[in-house]
């Protein structure tokens, strides 16, 4: 039986913008008070399953055409070159920096390299958690 | 484009919420990284995002200063010429544009640039009656009107 899902994708075209943002939150917040990487990477994810639970997976593949798999490609590369570029700089591997910037708007603001690694694990949890649920999804 | 508008300024309030930063600074980044997010679901719309049609109409403004500093130019060799045959005409000009505010605006635009006036706007709003102060040749009036202003009005109004 093929039911109406009307309201569910009425709902879900606001809710997922509202994940989104509080995605962005919680990646942010992540040095001070709890949140991170890991944690805003699965709710983008989620936000994302989302959109598959209340439409199908080909729309959701022609809104974000995403390669899920460079994803984590890339992420890994961006935490590993974090991690290497201490070794420039002629400090133990894994050594971060971190300085304050006077930035528009945020005013004073500490920005560590830290976050930069963070956004590989955000850009890892992101693609794995797709690649898992495309792949079970797709299996007929 | 109303209602993406509206949604970005809902998801900047969302994030004053999300941060307990009720400042303006709060607002601009809860916007700027609303906009983000609406740009990355953009295919999610069956419209055209909104900062392409803000961007159409900077476009047309700039399009606007340009005509209005080159034809003023224009007019002022003519005025201080020392002979002045001029060749005056009245000339029609057909238009693809559709809106009351499209046809104003296109009007408007023919008008404020020196050498051209809006003379007439024919009853089923289809050709525009423009004098001309000087000119050599009324196809390329015609074209090069349609191609500058014409072009970035549709370019506006595009859904």
């Amino acid at each position: 039986m093929r039911t109406n899902d009307v309201m569910l994708q009425t709902a879900t075209k606001v809710v997922t913008f509202i994940i989104l943002m509080f995605a962005v939150h919680i990646f942010f917040a992540g040095h001070y008070t709890p949140g991170g990487g890991f944690v805003g990477g699965l709710l983008t994810a989620s936000a994302i399953v989302l959109l598959m639970l209340s439409f199908d997976i080909e729309t959701v593949n022609k809104i974000l055409p995403f390669n899920y798999v460079t994803m984590t490609a890339i992420g890994l590369l961006l935490a590993i070159a974090t991690a290497a570029a201490s070794i420039i700089f002629d400090v133990p591997f894994f050594t971060h920096a971190y300085d304050y910037f006077d930035l528009p708007l945020f005013g004073e603001t500490s920005l560590h390299s830290a976050m930069l690694f963070d956004a590989g694990v955000y850009l890892v949890v992101v693609g794995v958690t797709m690649t898992i649920i495309q792949t079970i999804g797709e299996d007929e | 484009m109303a209602l993406q508008i509206l949604l970005n300024f809902f998801l900047a309030v969302v994030w004053m919420f999300m941060t307990v930063s009720f400042s303006p600074a709060g607002f601009a980044i809860g916007f700027i990284i609303g906009l983000g997010i609406i740009i990355l679901m953009r295919r999610f719309f069956s419209y055209r995002l909104y900062t392409s049609r803000a961007w159409a109409i900077i476009s047309l403004f700039l399009l606007f200063l340009k005509e209005l500093f080159l034809s003023s130019i224009q007019v002022l060799r003519i005025v201080i010429k020392p002979n002045m045959n001029l060749k005056p005409a009245i000339f029609e000009l057909e238009t693809e544009l559709k809106e009351d505010w499209e046809i104003t605006l296109l009007s408007a635009l023919i008008t404020l640039t020196p050498g051209t006036l809006v003379v007439g706007i024919s009853d089923d709003q289809k050709r525009l009656y423009i004098h001309a102060l000087d000119f050599d040749d009324i196809d390329e009036a015609v074209s090069s009107i349609k191609e500058t202003f014409e072009r970035a009005i549709l370019e506006v109004s595009r859904p």
